[in-house]
């Protein structure tokens, strides 16, 4: 069987996107001193990846499937640090289930 | 500020809070069911699977025309290493529609118009993002510009229960206590699953799988027949995949690849990559149940329970929905909506839902801490059967010989031994 990247398989998805309004906010430069790195293999829809090239986390909210994994593996994000803050998408907005 | 007053609002039209909407309705009351999918059930996923039993409980006789997908007939467990597979598969037509296989986005949508139909308020589309809050007491909630007031808030806002937690209502949910699910969902006529299956339209398959599939962390694959589709998928431990440092989308990737498990998606088409947070921390990790003009159901009161062969939680959701609105309204009748008269709501819940989440209080801490479970018996399992399967033309072994071959240095038997006592004692 084919193996899907991930781009293959969130594509299936239907997503409302909030292009301008990210409901997950890192702080990219502050990331860099983070120990762990989890949010790069552990979220699903692998929204986090560390770009080697810049040294740099890249983060893109659209195509998050809103499990709220990251939220739990990152401190930051979990207690909310300045810079860091996790949130549902507002009024519809985001990925949109049809089977669930 | 707030131009008028309800006398209930509940946070999320999932199954516990449209289960709770449905009977306050019901009852009388005025009922405002909030949801942050434009639809109820948008935003929800389950693996998965429902027990009647507590749509009965909900609407007795009444929910004959829900979206249910297959009565579940047939249950497999299925130890897995690489290549290949064990399978304890048992066939159940003695049971009289126990369960059914369930996918959100149509029946939280149909649950939630039952719950519109007999009189409550439906706002989806709309995130809640805090409570009003007044001398100490939940008095509402607000969602973007708006407010909206209440006599009583109940959250069922789900696994990640952030309005609750964000107003000190409820301890944060800890990363030990939760499990990340990955599914996909297969388009395939429905009279290939039937073939696939052996079976007919309208019963259907539960597979749970251990072993290669997660990687000997605790968790498990998942398969479920549904009408014309099949939900896969992979459930792991939260903190332990942290731990564990492998990539979860490739891994989620590999599920699909098993020669056990892709034969019966081969030829469907994709339809859905989703994926969803499972409370598995139970008794242990429940939160304070209720404050004043406050109650918290479901998902987000952490009411799961996982013992391995079973997973339940929706069943669970609907109870607890059903307590909360006995409770709410007697609550209304009383006209108090303190913290010890909605201590009731815990009482109701210790009958049945509270009772299981005790005796299985245990069961997380085993199946996280239980190694072998996930490593060791699952390949023991494929090993000795491999054994008693083979015919290669070298002088064949009797039974003894074939288990003393496959056992001897692989399994630690002191281990074996606490994880059957300890095991019988926790599942």
């Amino acid at each position: 069987m084919k193996k899907l990247t991930i781009d293959e398989r969130l594509s299936k998805n239907r997503f409302e996107t909030d292009d301008h309004n990210p409901h997950i906010v890192i702080d990219k430069d502050a990331c860099k001193t983070c120990s762990h790195r989890a949010c790069t293999y552990c979220c699903p829809a692998e929204r986090y990846k560390w770009d080697t090239a810049n040294d740099k986390l890249s983060f893109d909210h659209v195509g998050c499937l809103e499990c709220g994994n990251c939220r739990l593996i990152c401190e930051r994000l979990n207690q909310g640090v300045p810079g860091y803050s996790w949130n549902y998408p507002i009024q519809g907005m985001g990925v949109i289930f049809r089977e669930g | 500020m707030a131009e008028e007053k309800f006398q209930v609002i509940i946070i999320g039209a999932g199954v516990a809070g449209s289960a709770a909407a449905y009977r306050l309705a019901k009852a009388g009351r005025e009922v405002v069911l909030i949801d942050r999918g434009d639809t109820p059930g948008r935003k929800n996923m389950t693996g998965g699977r429902l027990y009647t039993y507590a749509l009965e409980e909900l609407m007795p006789g009444e929910w004959s025309d829900a979206p249910l997908e297959r009565e579940v007939t047939r249950e497999i467990m299925m130890f897995m290493t690489r290549e290949d597979s064990v399978s304890i598969d048992t066939t159940l037509s003695s049971q009289k529609q126990q369960s059914y296989t369930v996918l959100r986005a149509r029946f939280d949508a149909w649950l939630a118009s039952k719950a519109e139909e007999a009189g409550a308020m439906l706002i989806p589309g709309s995130t809640v993002d805090g409570l009003i809050i007044r001398d100490g007491k939940v008095a509402g909630i607000k969602t973007g510009d708006e407010e909206l007031e209440a006599d009583l808030v109940i959250s069922a806002e789900g696994v990640n229960p952030i309005v609750a937690e964000r107003a000190g209502l409820i301890k944060p949910v800890n990363v030990k206590d939760v499990a990340v699910g990955v599914k996909y969902v297969y388009k395939l006529p429905e009279q290939t699953i039937n073939e696939r299956f052996n079976t007919v339209s309208g019963k259907g398959t539960a597979m749970l799988c251990v072993g290669e599939c997660n990687k000997g962390i605790s968790g498990g694959a998942f398969l479920y027949t549904n009408k014309e589709s099949i939900s896969l998928g992979l459930v792991v431990d939260t903190h332990s995949w942290k731990e564990s440092k492998l990539p979860l989308v490739d891994v989620a990737e590999e599920l699909r690849q098993h020669p056990a498990l892709g034969r019966y998606i081969e030829g469907g088409e994709l339809v859905e990559y989703s994926a969803h947070l499972i409370p598995e921390g139970g008794y242990k990790s429940l939160p304070q149940l209720y404050s004043d003009g406050f109650l918290i159901a479901g998902d987000a009161a952490g009411m799961v329970v996982n013992r391995g062969f079973t997973v339940r939680g929706m069943d669970y959701a609907i109870l607890s929905g059903i307590a909360a609105a006995e409770t709410a309204d007697q609550a209304i009748e009383a006209g108090t909506f303190t913290k010890s008269f909605l201590q009731n709501y815990e009482t109701k819940l210790k009958k049945m839902v509270l009772k299981d989440l005790e005796s299985f209080k245990d069961s997380h801490d085993y199946i996280a801490h239980t190694q072998h479970l996930f490593t060791t018996y699952p390949n023991l399992a494929v090993d000795m059967m491999n054994h008693l399967y083979k015919v290669d033309g070298n002088p064949a072994k009797k039974i003894p010989g074939i288990v003393k071959e496959t056992i001897v240095g692989k399994l630690p038997y002191f281990s074996v031994l606490k994880d059957i006592l300890k095991g019988g004692k926790s599942l």
